[in-house]
């Protein structure tokens, strides 16, 4: 079952997709939800903005799925979150 | 010399203040109807004039799913919105051959300038480290000609021309200049702006050229102008094609005018807008006397007005008390760069209808306008030939001649 902070980002997902979020999980590959490359980059933006993280190019252009997503992101938040910064703090849509 | 392949218009496209297409449009322009209000797209109480001509009854959503318009700055969609009603309208069948030899060329004076400067105000106020990742598609100002070419897969000649206020008669210039040649057999042209953005209101508010009442084209009490936005996009096709296919032919987009006043970044001259208006007559292989109106850029600017009934008589001598002559921004507001565009579809269906719009919103005349407005009240008149004028910031002028739809 995905946890709190993969359900945020499979309702970035969705928002930015304009795709319902039930259609969406932890296996889904962005090519197969349709992802194209403006798709992925407006996704960037908005984990960016959501996760107040920064994602490198390096490690954007590797990702396939939801899950490496996830997992992406997880490590980022504890490598670059600033003090007092957790999931509660993050905006919801 | 070759006689030059004629050019017939085969279908409309239209968006402004007066409605969503050319039917409720030209409703609309025969009423002498205004469409200027009291803005409501955004906050003005920090802007120095309050009203405009907003497409207030176009709704994005009934054109457009959530997914497109997260790619269309709203000068993007009119457009969109004016090319697919000008295609459906001729009646023209996509074929790939067709498709590969049709071109667009589309105006805007500013582009998406709008979606940037909304944009721009996360890093610039916000404090925000990034700008969102569609700015650059959505501003550039050819998304309006790339958008036209993906969504009808048209993979002929696809470009943009910004030159401020003229940018849609330059651009049914050079769409002209492509079906003459034979680089193109077909092409949508016209042009598109969204303007309204705080950044870019504030721009305008400097410049001190906006009215603050409404907009009163060569009237003593005229103010400035009103900012307008919308589309317009005229189909063009040869005109032995078109009749080969049996398509409605409109009118023939006859000839155009093009010059540089070489003079001054805002103040017109008399010379510059003249010679637009004569190489157009020439262009087109017409004589003064037989324009029938003329859609004038009639600005309602101080500087505008009396410079562009000057060069009318210049070009056109005694022969000017005669011609009919009216400002339609007085309804629609300035369109910038989709002014022309809008201004020729006003005055194919006026020559159409046999019914010239009026002058709005006309009190009494300047004394340095005194030429015949048509003030007020839609005027019958059987046109032969009409010219549509547009004088852009920077001294560059366009204008088009339209000759009625051949029998």
């Amino acid at each position: 079952m995905p946890d709190e902070l993969a359900e945020k980002v499979i309702s970035i997902l969705a928002s930015v997709k304009h795709i319902p979020r039930e259609k969406i999980t932890l296996e889904s590959s962005l090519a197969d939800l349709g992802f194209d490359s403006l798709d992925t980059i407006s996704m960037l933006f908005e984990l960016e903005s959501a996760f107040q993280i920064s994602i490198p190019d390096e490690k954007a252009r590797g990702i396939r799925n939801v899950h490496e997503i996830v997992s992406g992101i997880r490590a980022l938040i504890s490598e670059q979150a600033a003090p007092g910064t957790s999931l509660e703090s993050v905006p919801s849509e | 010399m070759m006689p030059q392949r004629r050019i017939a218009v085969t279908g409309l496209g239209v968006v402004c203040a007066l409605g969503t297409g050319a039917a409720a449009v030209w409703e609309a322009l025969r009423a002498g109807r205004c469409a200027i209000r009291p803005m409501q797209l955004l906050d003005t109480s920090k802007i120095g004039f309050h009203n405009a001509a907003e497409a207030s009854g176009y709704d994005p959503a009934a054109h457009f799913s959530p997914s497109q318009l997260d790619h269309l700055d709203r000068f993007a969609q009119f457009a969109l919105v004016a090319a697919r009603e000008a295609v459906r309208d001729s009646g023209i069948e996509w074929s790939p051959a067709v498709r590969d030899r049709t071109a667009v060329v589309t105006g805007s004076s500013i582009g998406g300038q709008s979606t940037e400067d909304v944009g721009f105000q996360d890093v610039y106020l916000r404090a925000k480290t990034r700008v969102h990742p569609l700015t650059i598609p959505r501003t550039m100002a050819n998304a309006a000609a790339s958008q036209i070419s993906m969504e009808m897969g048209l993979t002929g000649p696809a470009f943009t021309i910004s030159t401020a206020c003229s940018s849609s008669n330059h651009a049914f210039a050079q769409a002209l200049a492509l079906l003459r040649s034979g680089m193109a057999d077909a092409a949508i042209a016209g042009g598109s702006e969204a303007p309204f953005s705080f950044g870019l209101l504030k721009a305008w508010e400097a410049m001190r050229v906006v009215a603050p009442d409404t907009c009163r084209p060569f009237c003593r009490d005229r103010k400035g102008m009103i900012l307008g936005e919308g589309g317009g996009m005229l189909m063009l096709e040869p005109l032995d094609a078109a009749k080969a296919r049996g398509a409605r032919i409109y009118a023939e987009l006859a000839g155009a005018g093009m010059s540089a006043d070489a003079h001054h970044l805002t103040q017109p001259t008399i010379e510059g807008p003249a010679r637009a208006m004569r190489i157009a007559l020439s262009d087109a292989s017409l004589a003064p006397e037989e324009i029938g109106y003329i859609n004038a850029h009639g600005t309602g600017t101080p500087g505008n007005d009396p410079a562009e009934t000057r060069a009318i008589r210049e070009v056109f001598g005694a022969v000017a008390d005669h011609i009919p002559i009216s400002s339609t921004k007085s309804m629609h507001g300035h369109g910038l760069g989709a002014a022309g565009a809008i201004e020729a579809v006003a005055t194919i269906l006026a020559m159409r209808a046999g019914l010239l719009p009026p002058t709005a919103n006309f009190t009494e005349a300047d004394p340095a306008c005194d030429l015949d407005y048509i003030p007020n009240t839609a005027r019958a008149a059987k046109v032969g030939a009409a010219l549509s004028n547009s004088f852009a910031f920077g001294g560059l002028n366009a204008v088009i001649a339209f000759r009625a739809s051949p029998v």
